[in-house]
């Protein structure tokens, strides 16, 4: 009975890896078409959400098999990066993440450590692709890249396979608070210190940060937030003399 | 005798009273991060980057190299007294220093700590002004497929000293090494890897990067370990700094044993200050009589990776100032701050700009000095610094980074790329993915690249240059030899694991 409690819990946990390769694999994909949407409202440049899913879509469904069946007559034609993209990238993810159906993980840690930095190392290599090879005894700008990826692709397989082969520690816990409001902290730095100047942009990206942990105390924040605004409103622009906006814009104006 | 004009040029250099200013604020600055634990040495220098665009170039790196030997005084400082290493270089110093101070001997330990560093300071600043000039001629002779073999020993040096897994090791390196594709390449100019990025035309920045991935990854890490550290401070009056004679005799070749070796560690590429002091403990403990006695307040313990440490905090300018090969993270921030000034480090700054070289070899000598001065009274202050509480401290270090990062290229995007690196740090870390030796392949990429592509050129194409020119084919005998070294252990231990298993 236990044992086959066991299996299952062991199935799930596998079947939620292999989804978490396929999502993994179609990464830049979504990628691409999340940042598309803003082509719409005017920002950045590049094909709106429309083309985006359409080329992408054709190269996974049927581009990219035709390319790869045609690959013994004409393999110098020249393909169409997306079709590259799904033929080195994403096919060989989704191998991967079909394949973990049917193994055992004995370390989740390091397998899917190796299977990311996999996916770091394909992603290199399509990169790359179009970038020229070797001529004659001379590099080419690609021959490094392509070099060093197939090494990482191998370094990185190795890994994957000695989650497989031998015990190890299962997943780390990951926390959300901390990670998230860091990093929205450093995001409204970026956005806001042209715009914002520096006095406004530090004060409230330091109490963001400091929403990170739960045992802050908000004054004792506050407090503090103010006085390193103002010592860094002193220290950057006139100490080191660092040029920075201090205050926002429209009060300048 | 050149030996001496050439210290006493840079004593002349280092002893302006600028130069002084900057020696004293980096020892400070080194010992307060030192002190506190949660921000490191890699992440400040990165951080301080940008301050000295406005500073003179010997000023600005004397200031950061006194960063870097100040921060293993400040280590030792917190390890002893409230068993906290500040700087990952001194835990093995927290061992038997909190266990003396316990008995009430921090007095001694600070003491020991203090004058085994400020020894080996004085041994490795010789060291340097003796091995600089010698080791600059061997430079010269160095042919692109020598560079490429001593850089490939560096990197497996790096992996064999790294804990943990060498495959993950390995992997780290050769990540670094693509991303430092990213951006033009530079014989020919194309983009690479870049997707028509702007920002990433120019490639990824390497301070960006570091603080990323030392900063930031750092702080998230520490928010999930359960945020506020056991802080209990031992409320003790730090008496008697005097050491006896007994002290004195215990440690004495202690101290001799660990400069000895953090000096060697320090030189050879991939070495650095965490694995010399490392080393010194564990040789000590195999040669005592009494081995039990470590762990239990063993003074030294306490002397030897003391030593060790900042002897190899010093000679790891070595190959930076010889052959131009960052050794280790903290010396490529170092190289970012010379090219800030237009200065290419390698052979060639010994013999152009000789006051650069040696000033800031003068100057280590007197940073040490000061050291040892402000440390030891100063001792109460920095404890008292502790007990800043981390809620308070890492929203700062936050915005700190962010507006060191921000002032580089007065560039948001490097802010954002920071950001998302601290995110890839995390990761990392709870991958078990050490990110130190990622740093080192990214600083070497470059000049890997380069040497690489020129050594094949000459042999046009012929690969078997690495090992048929006799300089190269040493390095690469030993860098081989030392992989297997380091497999070996692995595999053994594996092997056991699986017998383990199969009796249970």
């Amino acid at each position: 009975m236990a044992e086959t409690m066991g299996q299952t819990a062991a199935a799930t946990r596998n079947t939620k890896v292999a989804l978490g390769i396929f999502i993994l694999a179609l990464t830049p994909q979504l990628f691409e078409f999340i940042w598309s949407w803003g082509t719409l409202f005017g920002l950045g440049s590049g094909r709106g959400p429309a083309q985006v899913l359409i080329s992408h879509g054709a190269a996974l469904t049927a581009g990219a098999p035709g390319a790869a069946m045609s690959f013994g007559g004409e393999a110098k034609k020249a393909l169409a990066s997306e079709v590259t993209l799904a033929l080195i990238y994403s096919y060989p993810l989704f191998a991967v993440a079909i394949l973990t159906l049917f193994i055992r993980i004995r370390s989740a840690q390091d397998y899917i450590g190796g299977v990311v930095m996999i996916a770091l190392a394909l992603f290199a290599l399509w990169a790359s692709s179009d970038l020229q090879g070797m001529r004659g005894f001379s590099f080419g700008a690609g021959t490094a890249p392509r070099m060093f990826g197939v090494l990482m692709l191998l370094l990185s397989a190795g890994i994957a396979l000695s989650g497989l082969l031998v015990d190890g520690p299962d997943l780390a816990h990951y926390s959300w608070r901390g990670p998230l409001f860091v990093m929205l902290s450093i995001l409204f730095f970026a956005i806001a210190i042209r715009s914002l100047g520096l006095v406004v942009t530090s004060f409230a990206s330091f109490m963001i940060a400091a929403t990170g942990s739960h045992e802050t105390k908000w004054l004792e924040a506050a407090i503090m937030g103010a006085c390193l605004t103002a010592g860094c409103a002193l220290l950057f622009p006139y100490v080191l003399g660092l040029p920075m906006p201090m205050l926002p814009r429209f009060m300048i104006q | 005798m050149e030996l001496f004009s050439n210290l006493a040029l840079g004593f002349g250099v280092a002893l302006t009273p600028t130069n002084l200013l900057m020696c004293l604020i980096g020892a400070l600055v080194g010992t307060l991060v030192g002190v506190l634990p949660g921000i490191g040495t890699i992440a400040t220098v990165a951080m301080l980057l940008p301050i000295t665009f406005g500073l003179p170039p010997v000023g600005a790196l004397i200031m950061l190299a006194g960063i870097y030997y100040g921060a293993q005084y400040g280590g030792s400082t917190t390890s002893i007294l409230v068993n906290i290493p500040g700087e990952a270089s001194s835990v093995v110093t927290a061992l038997d220093g909190f266990q003396m101070a316990k008995q009430g001997r921090a007095g001694p330990a600070l003491a020991i700590a203090a004058i085994g560093s400020f020894f080996a300071g004085c041994v490795a600043t010789v060291l340097i002004a003796v091995l600089g000039a010698p080791l600059t001629k061997l430079a010269l002779a160095f042919g692109p497929a020598e560079y490429f073999s001593l850089m490939v020993l560096g990197l497996i040096f790096a992996v064999v000293l790294a804990k943990g897994s060498v495959l993950k090791a390995i992997a780290m390196i050769v990540l670094g090494l693509l991303l430092s594709m990213v951006g033009s390449d530079i014989e020919t100019g194309a983009s690479r890897m870049a997707f028509n990025i702007p920002e990433l035309a120019d490639g990824l920045g390497f301070a960006t990067v570091a603080m990323g991935v030392f900063g930031f990854a750092e702080i998230i890490r520490n928010l999930d370990a359960g945020a506020e550290m056991d802080r209990e401070l031992v409320q003790q009056k730090v008496t008697g700094l005097m050491p006896t004679m007994k002290d004195l005799k215990d440690s004495t070749p202690a101290i001799l044993r660990g400069t000895a070796l953090g000096s060697i560690l320090g030189i050879l590429p991939g070495g650095g200050a965490v694995i010399a002091s490392f080393a010194a403990y564990t040789l000590e403990k195999k040669l005592a009589k009494d081995p039990s006695r470590f762990g239990r307040g063993a003074i030294e313990g306490v002397a030897a990776p003391e030593s060790a440490n900042n002897a190899a905090a010093q000679t790891s300018f070595i190959p930076l100032l010889t052959l131009g090969i960052p050794p280790n993270a903290v010396m490529a921030l170092m190289v970012g701050a010379m090219t800030i000034h237009g200065i290419v480090p390698g052979p060639q700054v010994m013999q152009k700009q000789p006051e650069l070289v040696w000033g800031m070899i003068a100057s280590m000598w007197i940073g040490n000095l000061m050291l040892i001065i402000i440390n030891l009274p100063l001792v109460g202050i920095w404890v008292r610094l502790l007990r800043v509480p981390y809620r308070l401290m890492f929203p700062s270090i936050v915005i700190f980074c962010a507006i060191g990062i921000y002032s580089v290229n007065n560039a948001p995007v490097d802010v954002i790329l920071a950001g998302v690196f601290g995110l890839v740090g995390y990761w990392l870390i709870k991958h078990d993915f050490e990110p130190a030796p990622l740093l080192l392949g990214m600083v070497l990429g470059p000049l890997m690249e380069e040497n690489l592509r020129r050594a094949l050129l000459i042999s046009r194409g012929d690969w078997s240059v690495f090992i048929t020119r006799p300089l190269s084919a040493v390095l690469m005998a030993i860098a081989a030899s030392l992989l297997v070294l380091a497999i070996l252990p692995t595999l053994r231990k594996k092997r056991d694991e699986v017998f383990v298993e199969s009796e249970n």
